[in-house]
């Protein structure tokens, strides 16, 4: 085809009208007729047995009319280890478990009547260190935990509590220490996190008796995985369950999988055919949805004189909270590239998914990729320093570029690393200290480099259908989540069939009619779905040109495709538009649809017992960031002035929207290195479930931001392009934590870097040096 | 216990019944169908509830019923001026000031709001007054934009960049 005209543009959001003038309806605003209200009873203790549940009171309520228990329904749940009942079947693993549901005539009822239920519990030991939960001795959180059905790639820990045991072995890291002028060992700390999204989850559910199907409406990034859930928990055809996609207000991992799905669903069963809304509060979302993995990182490096990395052993303990969700595959995306962007001879890498008593953590924006850096990236500057090197000039003596073999075992290739490193910390002057006019704050710059894989192998599929008027609709899966896949699919298929973007729309989600799709996460959607969109349009477009063949009485070779038009190469005023075309073959209500899928595959599958594969990820992201801060030294305060963020995408289908994309990321990275942590008590309880308490980036956290986007094209991405969801987060933290230890020549190893963690660590200092 | 009340909704003249503890938010969602005002937080923290009172804006999820009787609200349904898309509008339209658009209602209210009292603000005035509207997604900078850009209209001169 000729050269780009939709692609590469900085085309404005096609869905943003809906939402500036109010008119969009997400999950949260949905009204369905004749809907009861559903509302759930949450655990109050965080390890327990149930010795029973008193509905009685409940169920005589007026108004009242479903109450649900776990022994109403036997399901369980969960996408790699089946260990979640939809409601709390024995046993309550956190505070914030659904226990029971109820579904009234109002909402008002419906809270009144949870309030008369009545359960019992008997304790039991509560854990909620990962590191303390796995230690020989500890109760199993789940005692079934061995007779659960598991997805084949799961390896249990010897270890108590441990749902996942990811194993990364490369050469002799004992030989590398040995062989190192300097070891480094320490140990690094990340609290929970959570996703915060704006829109609180809910989900509608409808069981109709009649037809035997049940269709759930709810704002779900991956709905074909929750019908698949849905469908292997409750033993049902695939066919008789349809899920509908209201708009989402925001996700970041939060909304995959299922979280509100299982109660309405529960409910849907007794509510004689009548829809009910199950909407979780912001109070609700905190405790009961999901969480980010906390993260105890033990990283120890060993180093040449002259900076060559020669060893780094990682032992990460992931927090898995109560149950298993996504920790398997956290546990072994965020463990395999945790070591870092760099070459080195001798890798050994321990990653344990642990059960605690804590609200269930599982994806999030980043997939691990944060953990690993905030230790990985702040142990390279601390070598740096201890050998007098610069940090730059360490990391380009061992960073990844093209061709290099990796340390799980795959050749590199498309890898733009070294030019983000150089041009993010050219954006901020790294190295040329700033002047500092304000006695009492210190000024200090950092960064820090990720490369991030995406899940695969994984499919995703379209169907792209053109009418008599030209207008063009693509039938895609993914998820509009607010990162702007309707933007980037629509310029796929405006470009592919060469028509304007007012020509092309989006047909709402609906597992009814649109086609498969692996999942809106892993920042995989631009790669997989936008392939399977340009095939589809393709397909389309061959499709028109053969039935404009005979029209123009013309052979196949004869013609050419322009502007929306199928032409005579020789003659190219004798054209006919693709509508023309359409109309005259299938009349004026015809269409004409194209498909296209595309998966793909990787080669060996990842050795159990060394991590190794020769094509773990469909591609990788790199990227590097830096930071200036501001540390207050009377209050340990931090303020980031500027932050630069150096992106490969591969190719920049649409610029501005790259921008948002990384802006978004870093500010969500900064909230996360500065203020943000789930407060859990000893009891297991979250202290702070509240945007008062829990605090978000706000319009006055933000620093200049600098965006750069570099284009180092992937041959198997759709014009080049990679992925860009999620590494705007993840080098964040590590980029403020070295600037931070310039500024005040102090190393914080936990997370977050508030004020008074900052604050003792100088003071703590202050002492030692005095000393 | 419920109370006859009578308010100027986006314009137009509206009259219910509603019990006085009814929250203005749940109001306009549940009981009229305005579901353009969003509920972030229920508890005052997130700002995705915002809409104008009186001339002023408030987080409608703190706001009682039995506080409406005779007054003035408008809501992002009634943002518009006429068929006009309001400036501000057009500016996080054109500036990608929305993403997923959750808190977007929220803050275009909160931004008409700071707009309509002090047409010509600093970045600092901008910034402090979008402090208590939370988004998760923009990361800011492009809300800010659209608000300068939006006062650059509404001054009659041309919008930057």
């Amino acid at each position: 085809m000729s050269e780009l005209t939709v692609i590469g543009k900085p085309v404005q959001r096609v869905d943003a009208e809906e939402k500036i003038t109010g008119s969009a309806v997400y999950g949260y605003d949905l009204v369905l007729p004749n809907m009861l209200y559903g509302k759930t009873l949450f655990s109050t203790r965080a390890h327990a047995r149930i010795k029973r549940i008193n509905t009685e009171k409940a169920k005589k309520l007026p108004g009242v009319v479903a109450v649900v228990t776990g022994e109403d329904i036997p399901w369980t749940h969960g996408e790699s280890v089946k260990d979640k009942p939809f409601l709390a079947q024995g046993k309550v693993r956190f505070i914030g478990e659904p226990v029971a549901a109820v579904a009234a005539e109002d909402e008002d009822t419906a809270q009144a009547a949870v309030k008369l239920l009545e359960v019992e519990y008997e304790d039991l030991p509560v854990y909620t260190d990962p590191e303390e939960a796995c230690k020989p001795g500890c109760v199993a959180i789940h005692e079934d935990f061995d007779k659960y059905r598991k997805a084949e790639f799961i390896v249990p820990g010897a270890m108590p509590n441990v749902a996942e045991h990811f194993k990364l072995r490369t050469g002799n890291v004992e030989q590398g220490f040995k062989e190192s002028d300097l070891v480094l060992e320490e140990r690094y700390f990340v609290p929970i996190i959570q996703h915060a999204a704006m829109e609180p989850h809910s989900a509608h559910a409808r069981f109709d008796k009649e037809s035997g199907r049940l269709t759930i409406w709810v704002a779900n990034d991956a709905p074909f995985r929750a019908l698949h859930e849905i469908t292997e928990a409750l033993n049902m055809p695939k066919e008789k369950i349809r899920f509908i996609n209201p708009l989402q207000g925001g996700g970041f991992g939060s909304k995959g999988g299922l979280k509100v799905e299982p109660i309405a669903v529960a409910l849907a069963f007794h509510t004689n055919g009548r829809p009910v809304r199950v909407k979780f509060n912001r109070e609700e979302t905190f405790i009961s949805t999901l969480t980010r993995h906390e993260a105890v990182v033990y990283s120890k490096t060993g180093v040449k004189k002259d900076g060559t990395l020669m060893a780094r052993e990682m032992t990460i303990y992931w927090g898995a909270g109560a149950y298993a969700e996504k920790s398997p595959t956290v546990c072994i995306r965020g463990s395999l590239p945790a070591p870092g962007p760099y070459r080195i001879p001798h890798v050994k890498v321990d990653g344990y998914a642990v059960y605690t008593n804590k609200p269930i953590a599982g994806s999030y924006r980043g997939y691990g990729i944060p953990q690993g850096a905030w230790a990985g990236e702040q142990q390279m500057d601390e070598i740096a320093r201890r050998l007098g090197m610069d940090p730059i000039e360490i990391r380009m003596k061992n960073i990844f570029v093209e061709g290099d073999l990796s340390y799980w075992g795959e050749r590199l290739h498309a890898v733009g690393l070294k030019e983000t490193l150089v041009k993010a910390t050219e954006a901020i002057d790294y190295g040329k200290k700033s002047p500092n006019p304000n006695p009492g704050v210190k000024i200090g710059k950092g960064f820090a480099c990720i490369q991030k894989p995406t899940r695969s192998p994984t499919t995703s599929a379209a169907g792209v259908m053109v009418n008599a008027k030209g207008e063009v609709t693509v039938l895609a899966g993914t998820v509009e989540i607010g990162q702007g896949c309707n933007t980037i699919l629509s310029q796929v298929a405006a470009e592919e069939l060469k028509v304007p973007m007012e020509k092309v729309r989006m047909h709402p989600l609906d597992t009814d009619v649109i086609p498969y799709d692996a999942s809106t996460t892993s920042s995989r959607s631009t790669y997989h779905m936008g392939n399977a969109v340009r095939r589809a349009s393709i397909h389309a477009r061959e499709q028109i040109m053969e039935a404009a063949r005979p029209m123009l009485e013309a052979e196949m070779k004869e013609l050419g495709y322009a502007d929306g038009k199928v032409f005579l190469k020789a003659q190219p005023q004798q054209a006919l538009p693709i509508g023309e075309v359409v109309r005259r073959k299938l009349g004026i209500n015809g269409e004409v649809r194209g498909d296209g899928s595309y998966t793909y595959e990787i080669g060996k599958d990842l050795d159990l017992e060394t991590g190794h594969s020769d094509h773990a990820s469909a591609f990788y992201m790199y990227a590097t960031q830096a930071a200036e801060v501001a540390v207050d030294e009377d209050s340990g305060r931090v303020r980031v002035l500027r932050m630069s963020a150096a992106h490969d995408v591969g190719k920049a289908i649409n610029p501005l929207n790259c921008v948002a994309q990384i802006e978004g990321g870093v500010v969500m990275g900064i909230g996360s290195a500065l203020h943000e942590e789930m407060v859990v008590d000893a009891t297991g309880k979250v202290r702070n479930p509240s945007f008062l308490d829990y605090h978000l980036a706000t319009s006055l956290d933000i620093p200049e931001l600098i965006s750069i986007v570099v284009e180092c094209a992937e041959p198997e991405g759709p014009y080049g392009a990679k992925g860009l969801g999620e590494p705007g987060l993840a080098p964040t933290p590590a980029a403020i934590g070295n600037a931070v230890a310039d500024a005040i020549g102090v190393r914080i190893y936990d997370l977050p870097l508030k004020p008074e963690n900052v604050y003792w660590a100088m003071q703590k200092h202050k002492k030692k040096t005095a000393a | 216990m419920k109370t006859k009340i009578q308010f100027t909704l986006n314009g137009k003249s509206v009259s219910r019944e509603a019990p006085t503890h009814r929250l203005l938010l749940d109001l306009l969602r549940d009981e009229i169908g305005l579901t353009g005002t969003k509920e972030g937080c229920g508890t005052g923290d997130c700002g995705a509830c915002t809409v104008m009172l009186n001339g002023k804006p408030v987080n409608s999820c703190l706001v009682l019923s039995g506080e409406l009787d005779g007054a003035d609200i408008v809501t992002i349904e009634g943002l518009k001026i006429g068929p006009e898309l309001h400036p501000v509008q057009k500016t996080f339209l054109q500036d990608g000031g929305a993403q997923c658009g959750y808190c977007t209602p929220g803050m275009l209210m909160m931004s008409k709001a700071l707009l309509d009292e002090n047409p010509n603000p600093t970045e600092g005035d901008i910034r402090y007054a979008l402090s208590g509207n939370l988004c998760r997604c923009t990361g800011y900078a492009k809300i800010i934009q659209a608000v300068q850009d939006a006062a650059a209209i509404l001054r009659g001169s041309e919008s930057r960049g």
